[in-house]
């Protein structure tokens, strides 16, 4: 048998136990949900934590997609397939949902990793982060000395670092819902479809007012941090503006790439990944266009 | 509870690791059984039960060699702890047909030639088996993104969707199992 890891499991009865246990011992110990990312990393000997908390018994509070009030609420336990199953991406708006779930990696995957456990990982390769981005979402922590919402795109501090004290649970996220001739695309160039992590990964929000760009995000895997991050410049330049192909062009070819910094590493050049950087935006903004339009039937590709 | 052994860094502690008793029916079969926490379900499933069909090949989420069905979901063996299976139904490849018999995923994939080594087809098996459950009739994409997660490295790819029609279809002829003695005549196989 190969037991390559040991550790202990704390299974914490409620989520006040799961807190109370985090104050104690939070610093020792790592939060499991899926344990898709976490397991692979303890593996590898990047964490070595003595105790797992295991945030599965959670999910009777902690796993639920819910609207109302104008909100849409994620609860941190839901998996990639229970978040596709809630309906939430057979809304037009929201197809962008649809597009993370058919990109994230297996189905024996989708129906163990979490929501909250992409968020966690603070990876820039993070699909469900990056759409959520361009949703302007925000985190719920909570410990035993009380809750903060933070945003989404003030989460991160670093490559697998995040403003999470050892004492916090993630337990839901939220973000407002978006207006009617508004939708979401989330594209992601890959080397194989679907299993592996992405080169580049873009997630867009657009909200067209009669031809005209009432409102727009665009969230990278990174745009020069280690985690992934928005195009606010870009976006900017592009409000109020008509959707027209000049204006798009110029954003892509020449907004973008002052704002955002690309990396080489062994797996593809920072010219490359600016190059399909700039193409993916493009695509994104066009698939949205058409999906408001209604010219995509929900959830064709 | 954990004891430092002197002069040593905080992470050369000597912990203690307790054995916990969980339930999983496996195959139908309730079975107890003592797992430390660490375990995952791959080591209860393969080790403890001796189910040889469920075979570690990366161990990290990326091959889909040891999937396997709890309560209804494809899940990788290797990344789920075998504490979280406590009280949970498992079916592996053994459990898919009777004595005697095997299930049409089974007798799709050997008609249409699809296996070579056959090391990755415990999983492509369940993969197919799960799909076929909750789609009775899938499309080619369906069929490749069911099973875009197993990884065959003899490459038998370009047989899946064909042999995957083919199980759906005898499903649907109401020919779930087959003997093994007939299909061993049918397609001259020894053994
Ligand atoms: C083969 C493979 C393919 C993958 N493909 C993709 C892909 O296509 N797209 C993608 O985005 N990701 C992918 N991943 C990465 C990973 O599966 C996802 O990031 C997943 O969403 C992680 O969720 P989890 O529940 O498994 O997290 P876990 O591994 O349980 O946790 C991840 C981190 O977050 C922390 N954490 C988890 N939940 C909480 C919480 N509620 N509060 C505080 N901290 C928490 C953990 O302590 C840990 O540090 C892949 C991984 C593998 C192994
Ligand atoms: S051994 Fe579990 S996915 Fe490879
Ligand atoms: S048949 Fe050999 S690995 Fe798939």
């Amino acid at each position: 048998m190969i037991n390559i890891l040991r550790f202990n499991v704390y299974i914490p009865s409620s989520l006040e136990d799961a807190l109370e246990f985090l104050k104690r011992e939070g610093v020792e110990a790592a939060p499991m949900a899926g344990g898709t990312d976490l397991l692979v990393l303890m593996r590898d000997g990047v964490k070595r934590p003595r105790k797992v908390l295991d945030l599965w018994p959670l999910r009777r509070e902690l796993a639920f997609v819910k609207r109302g009030d104008g909100w849409v609420r994620i609860g941190a336990l839901t998996t990639i397939e229970e978040l596709n199953a809630s309906g939430l991406a057979r809304d037009r708006r929201y197809l962008g949902f649809m597009d993370a779930y058919k990109q994230f990696g297996a189905p024996y995957l989708r129906a163990i990793a979490t929501v909250g456990g992409n968020i966690g990982t603070a990876h820039p390769l993070s699909d469900v982060v990056i759409l959520l981005l361009a949703l302007d979402a925000e985190v719920r922590l909570v410990s035993v000395d009380g809750e903060r919402w933070v945003p989404l795109s003030k989460l991160f501090r670093g490559k697998r670092e995040t403003v999470l004290t050892p004492t916090e649970l993630i337990t839901e996220v939220r973000f407002k819902e978006t207006p009617k001739g508004s939708s979401t695309v989330l594209l992601k160039f890959d080397r194989r479809w679907g299993h592996s992590m992405g080169y580049v990964i873009v997630g867009a929000y657009m909200h067209l007012d009669g031809g005209r760009i009432a409102d727009v995000r665009l969230a990278f895997d990174s745009m020069g941090e280690p985690y992934p991050g928005r195009a606010f410049k870009t976006e900017d330049f592009l409000k109020g503006k008509e959707f027209r192909s000049e204006v798009i062009s110029e954003a892509c070819s020449n907004v973008l790439p002052r704002e955002m910094r690309r990396i080489d590493d062994y797996r593809a050049s920072a010219e490359y990944r600016l190059d399909l950087s700039k193409v993916l935006m493009k695509r994104a903004l066009l698939k949205i266009k058409s999906r408001i339009e209604g010219g995509e039937a929900y959830g064709g590709s | 509870m954990a004891v430092a052994k002197p002069e040593s860094g905080p992470r050369e502690v000597v912990e203690e690791y307790p054995d916990i008793k969980v339930r999983i029916t496996v195959n139908g079969v309730e079975r107890e059984v003592m797992v430390k926490p660490y375990e995952r379900l791959i080591d209860v499933l393969r080790y403890k039960l001796g189910l040889l069909s469920v075979k570690e090949g990366c161990g990290r989420g990326e091959c889909g060699t040891c999937v396997v069905i709890m309560d209804g979901h494809l899940v990788p063996s290797c990344m789920v702890l075998a504490i979280r299976a406590n009280g949970r139904e498992v079916v592996t490849l053994e459990g898919l047909a009777p004595e005697g018999m095997i299930h049409a995923v089974q007798k799709a994939f050997l008609d249409t030639l699809g296996v070579q080594c056959g090391f990755c087809f415990p999983g492509v098996i369940l993969a197919t088996k799960w799909l076929l459950d909750r789609n009775p009739d899938p499309s080619d994409e369906e069929i490749k993104d069911a099973l875009g997660g197993q990884l065959c490295r003899c490459g038998s790819y370009l047989r899946f969707v064909e042999a995957v029609k083919l199980a759906a279809k005898y499903i649907k002829e109401g020919r779930t199992y087959f003997d093994v003695e007939d299909v061993k005549k049918e397609l001259y196989l020894r053994g």
